[in-house]
């Protein structure tokens, strides 16, 4: 009897005393895994969230959104109309122990702008930019016209080491297979990479050497990838995890009541929007009603999208679909955010206002539709697309609903269709708004489609008006902000407003979970970062 | 009992007098009352699923007349246009009578009508086989074991992926993965029923080899093919259910079985458990029937077991 008691206090003592020190090791599922380590490949949310952790940027946004702070910038300012100057903070270390100066910041803008072989690039912030290192630690940055957005830019681009261990010195060479397995993965942030085992998980470590902004609450942080929303609350619920990212929001009112999970949750930058073709005369999926192909392309006019816009019923799919969690929009960012229009509301549901307006542009008798969407990118993504499909079905314009995984989604909407058009004629998407103002979305969704100028890229309908255009370049080019800020609202209320040139439908709003003791910030621009994790009594 | 194969089976068997071989085998099957329950469960699942538009409540199928706004009622609930959710709804606003009916609909059609052409696909070639022998023989055969060494799922995933989403593309999938179990089964059977006695009189006789494969050779060989048969059936159902759970198969809009199940499984931590649990219930149903079905003629058919 006496061992047995001893044996249990000995593994009571050991349970007990191994808590506190396994205190500082965190284990995060999360939804999506990023695509590679190499900070170029792809800009995308989930690999701009991981990196955070291993490269430093000049300037990165505190969870909210609302304040600029430089990671490997001290200053920055503006020292005439075309140039700005950042300073970079001195005694900044890689991972192997070098020094970050000047050389690497340019050397890191010139691999991002130059990037061949990835999936969606950083040019667009990198264009029409030119770096010139003055001293080891100041950087001059020239472009063509003003651009007072410059601050914002450099929260985009993250800073790798231009000389990484293991690369052979002036690494031009190297590719993202050498990010991925550990050996050019050398930055200067608060963690170190340790493994990437794909399809599993991320482990990442403290680095000693950081001397930076961003807090180092814990030692270790493994992210697991849990692509499946019950199984990703069920870990969090086991234990096996610290904490979820992404809950799903049929689950949120249950986790709520549970007292050993806390949540926390916050509206995004990302507005969840529909494309309209209006490039093309006989878009493939606008059909006549019994699916026939069509001559004539009814989204090309304004009152047709209009009328669509007020045929979904935005209420319905925040209150049934999204479960109360996400916000109905009218326009690119949700309330709180710099540049965004007063006068502009969510559209109303009005399905009689609407066959007016659809009898008034000559197509009173309706026409087909098929609407395609990602089925694992967005916050219930797929339900969307089959409410919108129930919604305008509903209303006399049969719509067929089609969803697809998002690698083969993205590709398709973008430049499935033949000389490398957009496949699909009405699409859902949704774009967060990286640099937390709405010139982003403009430039990037419903500026005329230019390849040269970098303009329009995501613009899968191609929507393009020139007074849209021309407002937009004269509100980048505005160093004033409130003037600018009245700008882009303008460009907004012509874009979407008047012309209805996409159909925004709501602000997503993002939760997380963790387990009792933790608190997690909810990001605006949906990261979820190890390092804002903390422990609380 | 006119043809010479018949008065020879029935030699062969000791049988004579007033029962015909049908009215035995149906004495024989309905000695087991569960195999006979799961018969008339098929019919009537069947039955059902023929009268799907006449019997449902509503179309679920109709976008225009399924909203969201009905979503994710309880069983019991009244939608907004007044029909009573016996069961609920799902996730997207559909009845879920009526999506289950609809479902039933698919499985057992995407089953069978994949069954029945991968059985075609499969006689002709195992007959085919065990009558030529030689290198054609061993030609589809090797066909045969590298189709029979990859696992059926991931066949039919990787054909899913590819071909898309559809009714057509899911029974073609299904017949690739499933022809080559009829094949095997058939050359098998064949191959004894070649060495007999009536064959060589048919081959002495000078009938033309099409003759003999499919008058003479075929009938001999259907009783292991009908038991292969129902088993294969019922193991497509719950392939395409699998698929359909995985998200391939069928689209969103129009949820088989295995669809509707993975739609609920989202919800069933969160207590609506209707949405995946009567679809699961149903599809355990028809899978169980079919298998009663098939364990009985499996032993009614073979003559080994027979008294």
């Amino acid at each position: 009897m006496r061992t047995w008691r001893q044996i249990g206090l000995a593994a009571l003592a050991v349970t007990t005393l191994s808590g506190p020190l396994q205190a500082a090791d965190i284990v995060i599922g999360i939804r999506s895994e990023p695509s590679s380590i190499d900070p170029y490949f792809h800009n995308l949310g989930p690999n701009n969230a991981m990196l955070g952790h291993i490269f430093d940027r000049l300037n990165d946004w505190t969870p909210k959104m609302d304040k600029m702070f430089g990671r490997a910038a001290s200053s920055w300012k503006a020292i005439n109309d075309t140039t700005w100057e950042f300073k970079l903070k001195k005694g900044i270390k890689f991972h192997d122990g070098s020094d970050l100066t000047a050389d690497d910041v340019l050397f890191s803008y010139d691999r991002a702008a130059n990037y061949t072989g990835g999936n969606s690039s950083f040019r667009t912030y990198t264009k029409g930019k030119t770096l010139k290192k003055i001293d080891d630690y100041t950087i001059h940055i020239m472009t063509e016209k003003p651009y007072p957005l410059m601050p914002n830019d450099t929260t985009t681009v993250m800073i790798m080491s231009s000389e990484a261990k293991g690369t052979g010195g002036k690494n031009k060479g190297i590719s993202a297979k050498d990010f991925n397995n550990g050996t050019a993965a050398i930055g200067s942030g608060p963690y170190k990479f340790v493994e990437w085992k794909k399809g599993d998980r991320i482990v990442l470590e403290k680095f000693d050497g950081y001397k930076g902004p961003v807090a180092q609450p814990w030692d270790k942080i493994t992210f697991k990838f849990i692509k499946s929303e019950p199984a990703r609350v069920a870990a969090l619920m086991a234990g096996d995890v610290d904490a979820i990212d992404n809950v799903p929001t049929s689950d949120v009112e249950r986790l709520k009541k549970n007292p050993k999970i806390s949540l926390s949750s916050g509206v995004s930058n990302r507005v969840i929007y529909l494309h309209m073709d209006q490039f093309r005369d006989s878009s493939p999926f606008v059909t006549t009603k019994d699916g026939k192909p069509m001559n004539k392309n009814p989204l090309k006019n304004p009152k047709v999208r209009k009328a669509l816009s007020m045929m979904i019923n935005r209420k319905a799919i925040v209150e049934r679909v999204m479960e109360g969690i996400a916000i109905p929009a009218g326009q690119l960012l949700p309330e709180g955010f710099f540049g965004r229009s007063g006068k502009m509301q969510a559209e109303k549901f009005d399905p009689k206002g609407a066959k007016k307006l659809l009898k008034e542009a000559g197509w009173g008798d309706g026409f087909g539709l098929t609407i395609h969407g990602p089925n694992d990118r967005y916050i219930n993504d797929a339900k969307i697309c089959e409410a919108i499909g129930q919604m305008l079905s509903a209303q006399g314009i049969p719509t067929k609903v089609v969803t697809m995984p998002k690698n083969v989604f993205f590709k398709r909407a973008s430049k499935g269709a033949e000389g490398g058009l957009p496949e699909f004629s009405f699409v859902l998407v949704g774009w967060g708004s990286g640099t937390g103002e709405p010139s982003s979305p403009l430039k990037s969704l419903l500026a005329t489609h230019d390849k040269s100028k970098g303009m329009g890229a995501s613009n899968r309908g191609r929507h393009s008006d020139p007074r849209v255009n021309k407002v937009l370049n004269e509100a980048l080019a505005t160093v004033d902000d409130s003037k600018r800020g009245a700008l882009l609202a303008k460009a907004t209320e012509i874009a979407i407003g008047e012309n209805t040139g996409i159909i925004p439908l709501h602000y997503q709003v993002n939760t997380w979970a963790t387990r009792k003791g933790l608190k997690f910030d909810p990001r605006a621009d949906e990261r979820t970062t190890g390092y804002d994790y903390t422990p609380v009594k | 009992m006119t043809t010479a194969e018949n008065n020879m089976e029935s030699e062969e068997k000791g049988y004579e007098g007033v029962q015909t071989p049908l009215r035995r085998f149906l004495s024989d099957f309905c000695e087991a009352k569960l195999a006979v329950v799961g018969f008339f469960t098929i019919l009537a699942i069947a039955l059902v699923a023929i009268m799907a538009p006449f019997i449902a409540p509503t179309d679920p199928y109709d976008l225009a007349t399924v909203s969201v706004l009905d979503s994710r009622l309880a069983p019991g609930e009244a939608m907004m246009n007044g029909t009573t959710a016996h069961l609920g709804t799902d996730g997207a606003g559909r009845d879920m009578v009526s999506a289950m009916i609809y479902g039933l609909r698919i499985s057992l059609g995407v089953g069978i009508g994949s069954g029945l052409i991968a059985m075609l696909i499969g006689i002709s070639f195992g007959l085919l086989s065990a009558y030529a022998g030689g290198k054609i023989d061993s030609i589809f055969m090797r066909i045969v074991d590298i189709q029979l060494s990859f696992p059926a799922i991931l066949v039919a995933l990787v054909l899913l992926v590819t071909l898309g989403k559809g009714v057509d593309k899911t029974i073609i999938a299904l017949v690739v993965v499933q022809w080559a179990y009829y094949a095997r089964t058939i050359r098998g059977t064949a191959l004894v029923e070649r060495r007999r006695e009536y064959i060589e009189s048919a081959v002495c006789l000078g009938l033309s080899k099409n003759r003999i494969m499919f008058r003479h050779l075929l009938p001999n060989c259907l009783a292991p093919m009908i038991v292969v048969g129902t088993m294969q059936i019922a193991h497509a159902i719950s392939l395409e259910a699998t698929l359909s759970f995985l998200g391939l198969g069928m689209p969103q809009t129009e949820p088989s079985l295995g669809r509707l199940i993975s739609n609920g499984f989202e919800y069933i931590l969160s207590g609506k458990y209707w949405i995946s649990v009567y679809p699961g219930i149903a599809l355990l149903v028809t899978i169980v029937s079919i298998n009663l079905v098939g364990d009985r003629l499996r032993d009614v058919l073979n003559p080994r077991l027979q008294k």
